[in-house]
């Protein structure tokens, strides 16, 4: 009896075990099998299966709520499921190399957000860059520099000659991060000191804001939409290049049209979108184009973007390409001189931002 | 309005499919409470993505029927093997292990598993009736709080767990702190201690050094004892144990109060709240000298402690769309992934989900209780197995949970350096429990302190000028003081001039 109760035991342990451990390759397995016959086919009738969308992040992140709203109108255009995975691990790098090691075929596609995209060559995670990909960009979320709704400084001319006294503190998720980026990029613009406070994340950071610990935080417009819409948080700019329209009554002024001296510095954020390698099938890449172009029309989209406060931004080609080439001069660069990157953005052919 | 908005979340806990979904979820949640080495946010994450097509009502009963199953769960293996099950239930285990091996087992989970539920349902009390009040709350503190709490935190711990000596709770603690800091730091990512060593440069991870912490002494006295000593149950009646209960109602509600607390303040979680409640138990008990030697009083704190922190975590989800905790931070992302928006404009746009998730919560916690009390009259009979056959299936699981978390051999041979390590400790009588909070509170403590000091521009200052600092300072200092003997002797005359 005695035995039968041990064995019952240890087979119910070890089988909750086996869920545990079963989860993540489960969903690497699938696009392996692949017969040249596929391969043929995929020329004239694509897709002919289930596309997997890899995010390399938690669920729940920005690029899985932006993958997940595009995927679900990608599919509808395509007539196919379309599946997102999250296989999350090293900024994000593990899953954008599990697309880099799937058939280049289009049934794999990565997903990320653009700064860490742009930044793998330079933080040694993959060895191609950003010019190796067909890149759609679906969203852009600005940086917002924001104040608590009580903070001593009501507009952005205030705030700055206060930076000039290097007199105010700005909270970030970190060295490197999105917010830190956009802060060193107004910083360099109009060339003043400040006392940064790094976070374990974005939202720590914009709960210093809002508790007064840190003057500023400069995170971005969907990490706390919210606060600014109920007025808990105040944006005093947006990184972009007009107005920041977050709902009918509030619009943040664009840095560029309040401060003319930091035009430069705008339009700075995350963008979020998707890419397959550069060496798959060109009929393959157009339909992924052109459904990318319908789901981007799409109501669903427009809401999620309105719900968000991000801008739709619907790139894809060489206008991505030129795109992310600013994007990764400033990025890259910003990394590189903190000390976050080891290798040069220079061994890339990735130029400083003038 | 909220009647109808109660009305219709039980009628949503009706249908048949969110019902069953209920079942198996808080069934999942505390199987992988048990196990140690999988977590809460690990369980919660898996969970997630798996619901992303499933209606949101359905979706979100299952998550937080994980979150309330995986928290309880970890009293089960924290009481019969002194392994928690999860880093919430390590201060289950002083008091529990003492307990099962009066061979009272079903006892102590009954009251584990009962304070557990009357925990979860005080943090849904005030999840109601305070949200906005507490959020206030969880605003004053900043980095010089964090800083401190982390600090008093492992303080408290060294002495709870130490018997008499509580220097060696202390060192145990401070080595747990500088096992932290091993790898990359928090704030710029610098790597500290990691000997250009890769793995070492990705940090400790927390899970095997609680595996082996705990885990591994246990394998090893199983075959160092001279003497089989197989444990009789006895069996207990629920009335009996509801006395018991209702005996301690003071420290459930404490405990409970205690656990939201804690909770509502982000990063800081369920390990820390089963900790505090411990602590205010014995400081306010009687009969301090029993705890740590099987007092019910103990393991009713701590799991009425470490279960109110759900509902607190969740708090700050619902006005601040913060987190309170790693596991909340992930049911967070889930409820975003489901187009909900807590946060502060939630209460305008959709004031149901709140009573919903009230709602929700509160059958978790019930189907919980209903569920370990079946599951524990199973579980207990471990304790009559012979050591010396459960104990290598122990092992083996120990050895997998380490791998699990990040599958990675490197952690497997953590879990065996720590092992030793705990083994070492067990033996020197230095307690393991400090050396665990000091891994887990270590990172905050860290950047906390750092990040005070960037705000202050170096200046100690503001530890001084802030009241919940100054608080803590003082806490912190009675501590320290009551155990130097020149205090103690102190007191002793101050006791006989008295008579």
């Amino acid at each position: 009896m005695k035995r039968v109760i041990i064995l019952g035991l240890c087979l119910i342990l070890v089988l909750g075990l086996a869920v545990g451990c079963s989860q993540k390759p489960t969903a690497s397995v699938e696009p392996e099998k692949k017969s040249d016959k596929e391969e043929a086919k995929a020329e004239v009738d694509w897709p002919t299966k289930d596309i997997k969308i890899i995010v390399p992040w938690n669920p729940g992140g920005g690029t899985d709520l932006t993958t997940r709203t595009i995927a679900d109108e990608m599919s509808k255009a395509l007539d196919a499921t379309i599946m997102v995975v999250n296989t999350p691990g090293a900024s994000g790098s593990i899953g954008t190399q599990e697309v880099l090691n799937s058939p280049h075929d289009g049934y794999t596609i990565a997903a990320n957000g653009m700064m860490p995209f742009v930044s793998y060559s330079v933080m040694g995670y993959l060895k191609n860059t950003y010019r190796d990909w067909h890149v759609w960009l679906a969203t852009f979320s600005p940086n917002v520099i924001a104040v608590n709704k009580d903070s001593q400084y009501k507009d952005m001319k205030t705030l700055v000659d206060a930076f000039k006294n290097g007199e105010v503190s700005v909270g970030t998720a970190g060295p490197g991060t999105g917010g830190h980026i956009g802060i060193e990029v107004v910083r360099s613009s109009l060339d003043f000191d400040y006392n940064h406070v790094p976070y374990g994340g974005g939202n720590p950071a914009i709960v210093a804001a809002l508790s007064g610990e840190v003057d500023v935080t400069p995170q971005l417009s969907m990490e706390m939409i919210d606060m600014l819409r109920s007025g808990d948080l105040k944006g005093l700019a947006a990184l972009t290049e007009g107005p920041l329209q977050i709902s009918e009554e509030i619009a943040i002024p664009s840095l560029a049209d309040v401060i003319p001296e930091a035009a430069k510095a705008v339009p700075m954020g995350e963008s979020f979108g998707i890419a397959v390698p550069k060496d798959t099938p060109k009929e393959v890449v157009d339909k992924i184009d052109e459904a990318f172009k319908k789901a981007i029309e799409s109501e669903a989209v427009k809401k999620f973007a309105e719900e968000k406060g991000v801008v739709v931004l619907g790139y894809s080609g060489d206008k991505a390409q030129k795109f992310l080439d600013k994007l990764a001069s400033v990025v890259c660069w910003t990394l590189y001189d903190a000390g976050n990157a080891k290798i040069s953005p220079e061994k890339f052919d990735i130029p400083r931002a003038e | 309005m909220i009647s109808q908005y109660i009305i219709d979340a039980l009628q949503q806990l009706l249908i048949p499919i969110n019902f069953i979904t209920l079942l198996i979820s808080v069934f999942f949640g505390l199987l992988v409470g048990m196990l140690p080495g999988l977590t809460a946010t690990m369980a919660i994450a898996l969970l997630t993505g798996l619901t992303y097509r499933i209606a949101p009502d359905t979706a979100i009963l299952s998550l937080v029927g994980v979150y309330v199953g995986s928290i309880s769960g970890g009293c089960q293996s924290a009481i019969l093997l002194n392994i928690p099950g999860t880093p919430a239930s390590a201060a289950t285990a002083t008091d529990g292990f003492k307990i099962a091996k009066r061979g009272e087992g079903g006892l102590g989970i009954f009251l584990a598993t009962t304070s557990s539920f009357l925990g979860t349902v005080i943090s849904i009390f005030c999840i109601i009736l305070l949200t906005p009040l507490l959020t206030k709350f969880a605003l004053k503190f900043g980095s010089y709080e964090f800083f401190l709490l982390a600090l008093f935190g492992v303080v408290i711990c060294g002495n709870l767990t130490s018997g008499d000596d509580s220097l060696k709770g202390w060192i145990s603690g401070i080595l747990g702190l500088f096992i932290a800091q091993i790898g990359l730091d928090g704030l710029n990512s610098y790597p500290r201690f990691s000997f250009n060593n890769i793995e070492l440069m990705g940090g400790i991870t927390l899970i095997p050094v609680m595996i082996g912490l705990f885990g591994f002494p246990e394998v090893i006295n199983a075959f160092m004892k001279e003497e089989k000593q197989i444990l009789n149950i006895t069996k207990f009646k629920m009335t009996e144990g509801f006395k018991i209960i209702k005996k301690n109602i003071v420290t459930v509600i404490r405990s409970g109060l205690i656990g939201v607390m804690v909770g509502i303040i982000p990063g800081v979680g369920e390990d820390i709240g089963g900790w505090l409640s411990y602590w205010a138990a014995k400081t306010n008990s009687k009969a301090k000298e029993t705890f740590g030697q099987g007092n019910y009083e103990g393991v009713i704190a701590a799991e009425a402690g470490n279960n109110a922190c759900v509902g607190g975590a969740i708090i700050p989800i619902l006005s601040l769309a913060v987190p309170g905790s790693a596991p909340a931070a992930v049911l967070l992302a889930a409820f975003w992934l489901h187009g909900l928006r807590p946060g502060p404009l939630m209460m305008k746009e959709t004031p149901y989900f709140l009573y919903q998730l009230c709602i929700f919560l509160t059958a978790g916690a019930f189907m919980m209780w209903i569920l370990s009390q079946i599951i524990s009259k199973f579980t207990v009979r471990v304790l009559q197995i012979n050591k010396q056959i459960l104990m290598p299936v122990i092992f083996v699981l120990c050895t997998v949970g380490a791998f699990v978390i990040n599958n990675r051999i490197f952690d497997v041979y953590l879990m065996f350096i720590f092992g030793i390590v705990g083994l070492f400790l067990a033996k020197l009588n230095y307690p393991a429990a400090p050396f665990l909070l000091g891994v887990i509170l270590g990172p905050m403590a860290d950047t906390n302190l750092r990040r005070a000091l960037v705000l202050s521009k170096g200046s100690l200052k503001p530890f001084f000028t802030r009241p919940i600092s100054i608080f803590f300072i003082v806490l912190i200092m009675v501590l320290i003081l009551s155990q130097l003997n020149f205090v103690k002797g102190l007191k002793k005359e101050l006791v006989k001039g008295a008579k």
